[in-house]
């Protein structure tokens, strides 16, 4: 045991585990088999519209017959108040920062993705690991822990990833509401001022989301399109992907 | 000197309590639920005392999470890497008990045991008296392991409160030898 995590570390093993199975050592107690159902991960920073494509992917995917089960970060039963609770009172240091987040999924994982997967749902993931590990990257946590960390998550079938630039990002952010303190990444210090802070911070971690496309096979979509088009193009690759299904 | 309790920090209390009182936790969620408790106290509790060159005195340590969360399922190896950023002990004390000592002094001390300390929650038995001894015997088996791995000393807790607190005394005093009585804090 060591006190901080060493910094860098070298990523991937070469031969990538398989959609619907465990990253890592996963919940030896919760054995998964070929379930029928398909996790479908939306992500990116702040401010791409994730939420929105969600909804018309849900719409479409619906009519179509699928059922479809959303889960969505920090939204877990169990652990949302305390997360609320943390980000409001500012003791939160990066490690019970990525802690809490990790309970957080757990819950979701075993509650919500677990059994919508048994029973043949697609769950349409609003944000899966990838961000916890892009945040948690940015403040200093090694990644080597984080990935064995999250050794009990299910690989996605499909991730899709909102690519953006921080122009549009920093556009966007303030055209819906403006800056808050955690997405500046206020607590890393980097800059006094919110803007500068908030550059600084989402460059950082669109490096890292950057670094994470090839490591996890995420397909890239461009964000900076207006949302019909990006509808568009997630359907016609979501579709790709479910022609051989039900 | 300073003293640190298991599970005992603010931040994650709330969330830990509700999920105890709902029985909502999943062997995973509660081991990192502790994990999260951990990493928030041994942030404010247990590395600044280090730095101020003061003994800390932990109830519990990363090894009850080894033993209780691997007797849950909870993969080993996987709960192992989870605390790597934990500061090694100086010094690890196991108090061993034979199971039935255990359930003795557990009925002698209150009615009732408690659900997830019963391991209840594992649905091996409606008894919490006999779910406890299932549970307690896999929790004992994996700190067997764990003395070996980790170098615990084990110290014979059937003996009387006396005689292991002198085993106890001497075994600290060995490891304090050649530290200044200035660095510990105790003040007098």
């Amino acid at each position: 045991m060591t006190h901080e995590p060493a910094p860098e570390t070298e990523p991937p093993a070469p031969d990538r585990p398989q959609p619907g199975r465990y990253y890592g050592h996963g919940l030896p107690y919760a054995p998964l088999d070929d379930y029928p159902g398909r996790i479908i991960a939306i992500e990116g920073t702040d401010g791409v519209g994730r939420s929105t494509q969600i909804e018309m992917l849900r719409e479409w995917l619906e009519i179509r017959g699928y059922g479809v089960v959303e889960t969505g970060w920090t939204r877990s039963a169990l652990m949302q108040p305390t997360i609320d609770l943390a980000k409001a009172s500012n003791t939160l240091n990066k490690l019970t920062f990525v802690l809490l987040y990790a309970t957080d999924f757990a819950d979701r994982l075993e509650k919500e993705i677990i059994p919508a997967l048994k029973a043949g749902f697609i769950v349409l993931a609003d944000r899966y690991i990838y961000t916890a590990l892009a945040r948690a990257a940015v403040r200093g946590v090694d990644r080597a822990w984080l990935r064995s960390l999250y050794g009990f998550a299910i690989v996605p079938h499909l991730v899709f990833y909102l690519k953006v630039d921080v122009d549009t990002v920093t556009r966007r952010v303030l055209e819906s509401g403006g800056m808050d303190y955690w997405e500046s990444g206020m607590d890393m210090k980097h800059a006094d001022d919110i803007y500068d802070s908030f550059r600084s911070y989402q460059n950082r971690l669109l490096r890292e989301y950057a670094a994470m496309a090839d490591e996890f096979d995420f397909a890239v979509v461009d964000g900076r399109r207006r949302v019909e088009t990006i509808q568009a193009d997630l359907r016609r690759r979501l579709e790709a992907f479910l022609a051989p299904a039900p | 000197m300073s003293v640190t309790e298991w599970n005992s920090s603010a931040l994650v209390k709330a969330a830990t309590r509700m999920g105890k009182k709902k029985n909502l936790l999943t062997p995973m969620t509660f081991s990192l639920l502790h994990a999260t408790d951990f990493a928030d106290r041994l942030l404010y509790k247990i590395v600044p005392p280090l730095k101020a060159g003061m003994i800390v005195l932990a109830d519990r340590y990363a090894y009850t999470a080894f033993s209780r969360d691997a007797a849950r399922g909870v993969d080993r190896q996987w709960v192992r890497e989870l605390y790597s950023f934990a500061v090694k002990p100086d010094l690890a004390l196991y108090f061993r008990v034979p199971i039935e000592v255990s359930i003795e002094r557990l009925m002698a001390r209150r009615v009732k045991l408690k659900f997830y300390e019963a391991g209840m929650d594992m649905g091996w038995s409606g008894s919490p008296v006999e779910s406890f001894r299932l549970f307690q015997g896999k929790v004992l088996e994996e700190y067997d392991r764990i003395v070996d791995e980790f170098g615990l000393r084990v110290v014979d807790a059937s003996k009387s409160i006396t005689e292991q607190q002198q085993i106890v005394r001497g075994i600290i005093s060995a490891e304090l030898e050649g530290l200044d009585d200035s660095r510990t804090g105790t003040g007098d």
